[in-house]
């Protein structure tokens, strides 16, 4: 296993892989920055550019372009309010207010650092997983993945204020979430649900348009209002101290970092979750660890933990996706499933196989990871200094281009006007969510876990009747749902009795 | 504010009571889902406008976990320019369905930094020649996205 270990990283190390791993790394910066171009659809363009690599060459190309996508899908994020991937999102809730204040270079510094810890843990998972992964993706049948599913939307209570007030709020956006994914057709029936009589709804909202609106629309908002530059009238941050700051910031709260690059490798594993649910429970975990109130209300203004917990998850559930893809052919995204077909143009087959035989490139699959995202980070740290100037121009001359790339990112989910409908619909929606004070992030989660628990409810019921619930790792999952629920009440009640106490 | 909060409330009432009217006709495996979240919603929202309407202000402590928007500007001139900005984001969805993308890129950047932001003729016109260089090349040229025709392309047979 050693050697094969050691042969992975000659695999990737060979001239020709290596410098196929920098240009789709090349590739996958520019895809990263440009909102709405995906990493699976980048991957899926490149497809054909693989038929006469060799199998470490073509997953070098691939997985480098793809890596490096989820790393600098933060900048923009951080930059401008506008998510560069559906996976970057939960950045935007702090990296983009620590711009706002100044701290552009500490929340890029942070957002890379986290996503390079991230992405090298989520690698070794992978390795270590190679011999153990088998009974642990068998225990995730449908109901087991229905409850992580539940328990991802019970992170709802972390993600609203405190209070009976605040968790009324955050519970009825994570509903209205939740109403919005049933939008088109139902899986089980075929019944169409609120398609207006529109063929558009008909495959339901995607996501890049939503999130695009959601997130972009009231941050340009809120900039035109300003009439100032994104940073405000602050004097330009000390950009090499403040990245250097993020970096720190990393290693200052390396278990954060460590426990939310878990959550990704662990959300990664498990097929049909995608990145989407991992950021947000490592940001609702990260929210979960704020000491008392006054702690909590940091979140959502700026607090590095918010950058440091998604852009760790991100990056490390890259590593956890490709467990099940390698050893069973089972991908655990859209972009495992267009790597999946790379597998059969190379004419390797998913499965023991990757794990005995091939095992030298399943390695070398690794080595990919780490290098290809060790390169990025340093690759990225010499130009922030540039790219954080960007926060001190007048936002006046900024607006027009960041609109240009909203609609263009959002245009991309199908090619129709009615993509830009819907980011301006739910742009207003959530510009009116901000001016009254609903959260947000309940409602992204909704959205993006709502098909997911429809769908593995009704296979749990068609496939064991009601005895779904009776099984064991059901009632643990169960179990851990209520306690992500009660924590934060069973935190605020220590921190009263705290509080009585010390009075 | 407090109108609006009420309005907002008012708003998803709607939504809820809207999604379980028009779940009661549906087969029940397509009627469940959106049943059990619209029921809790319309509970949870009348809940909320049950408190305003008490007058029951909110603590500090249930602020969301989220962006909060600056309020250093007058409220007047914040109106004023969230409308504008407004306007120009509908200008530009208007003008991608009436010319389409590739017209609208340009003219779009063009008017908006020689009207909103009064930059100077020379410095609009670079900005839009660059911005429009990339837009081709990257996307039209590069990734290859189909743009579609605008509407009034069509109507004139062009």
């Amino acid at each position: 296993m050693f050697d094969a270990f050691i042969d992975g990283l000659f695999l990737v190390l060979q001239w020709k892989a290596f410098g196929l791993m920098l240009v789709g790394m090349g590739l996958g910066f520019c895809v990263g920055l440009l909102p709405g171009i995906g990493g699976a659809a980048t991957l899926a363009l490149m497809i054909p550019f693989v038929f006469k690599m060799q199998p470490a060459e073509a997953f070098a190309f691939l997985l480098g372009m793809h890596a490096v996508a989820a790393t600098t899908g933060d900048i923009t994020s951080v930059l401008f309010g506008v998510p560069g991937e559906a996976i970057s999102a939960a950045t935007v809730v702090d990296g983009h207010p620590m711009a706002k204040n100044g701290e552009a270079g500490r929340a890029l510094g942070a957002a890379l650092m986290s996503s390079l810890v991230g992405a090298v843990i989520g690698a070794v998972a992978l390795a270590l997983a190679i011999p153990i992964v088998r009974p642990l993706v068998l225990a995730f049948g449908s109901p087991e993945l229905f409850m992580l599913a539940v328990i991802g939307i019970s992170c709802i209570t972390s993600l609203s204020g405190a209070g009976a007030r605040g968790q009324i709020k955050g519970f009825a956006m994570g509903l209205l979430g939740l109403l919005v994914s049933t939008i088109g057709q139902e899986r089980q029936s075929g019944s169409l649900r609120f398609d207006m009589g529109m063929m558009y709804l008909w495959d339901g909202l995607d996501f890049v348009p939503v999130l695009v609106g959601v997130f972009a629309i009231p941050e340009i908002i809120d900039l035109t209002v300003r009439g100032t530059a994104i940073a405000g009238e602050r004097p330009a941050e000390n950009l090499r101290n403040g990245v250097i700051e993020g970096i720190k910031d990393t290693f200052r709260h390396f278990w954060l970092v460590f426990r939310c690059s878990v959550v990704g490798v662990f959300v990664g594993i498990l097929p049909g979750a995608g990145g989407g649910v991992a950021q947000w429970m490592a940001y609702a975990h990260a929210v979960q660890g704020a000491k008392d109130a006054k702690d909590r209300e940091r979140f959502g203004k700026g607090d590095v933990r918010g950058v440091l917990g998604p852009g760790a998850a991100n990056n490390s559930k890259e590593g956890g996706e490709l467990i099940p893809t390698v050893a069973f052919g089972v991908p655990g995204s859209g972009a495992m499933a267009i790597l999946l077909s790379a597998f059969l143009i190379m004419g390797l087959s998913p499965g023991p196989d990757m794990l005995t035989k091939h095992l030298s490139i399943t390695f070398s699959m690794v080595w990919t990871l780490v290098i290809a995202n060790i390169i990025a980070v340093l690759l990225c740290l010499t130009i922030l200094d540039q790219l954080a100037k960007v926060t001190n121009i007048r936002g006046g001359l900024i607006i027009p281009f960041v609109l240009l790339l909203v609609f263009v990112g959002s245009y991309t989910a199908n090619g129709q006007i009615t993509d830009l409908i819907v980011t301006l619909i739910f742009g207003v929606l959530s510009y009116f969510m901000v001016l009254f004070g609903w959260p947000r992030p309940p409602f992204v989660l909704g959205f993006v876990l709502g098909k997911v628990i429809e769908t593995y409810f009704f296979i749990s019921v068609a496939r064991y009747g009601s005895s779904w619930i009776r099984q064991p790792m059901v009632i643990f999952l169960i179990m851990l749902m209520v306690f992500v629920i009660a924590y934060p009440y069973i935190q605020q009640r220590r921190q009263r009795a705290e509080r009585r106490a010390n009075a | 504010m407090h109108n609006g909060r009420m309005l907002f409330c008012v708003f998803l009432i709607f939504v809820a009571s809207t999604a379980i009217y028009l779940s009661l006709e549906w087969p029940f495996n397509a009627a469940l889902f959106p049943l059990s979240v619209s029921i809790p919603l319309l509970i949870l929202a009348s809940t909320q406008l049950w408190q305003l309407l008490l007058g029951k202000e909110e603590t500090i402590e249930s602020a969301a976990v989220d962006l909060e928007f600056s309020s250093d500007v007058p409220p007047e001139i914040e109106r004023r320019r969230v409308i504008t900005a407004f306007s120009w984001i509908a200008g530009f969805i208007l003008s991608v369905y009436l010319i389409g993308f590739p017209l609208t890129v340009p003219l779009f950047i063009c008017c908006y930094l020689r009207f909103e932001t009064g930059v100077g003729a020379l410095a609009t016109m670079a900005a839009t020649a660059i911005t429009w260089a990339i837009f081709y090349g990257l996307f039209q040229k590069l990734v290859h996205l189909q743009f579609e025709q605008g509407a009034l392309q069509a109507w004139l047979g062009l």
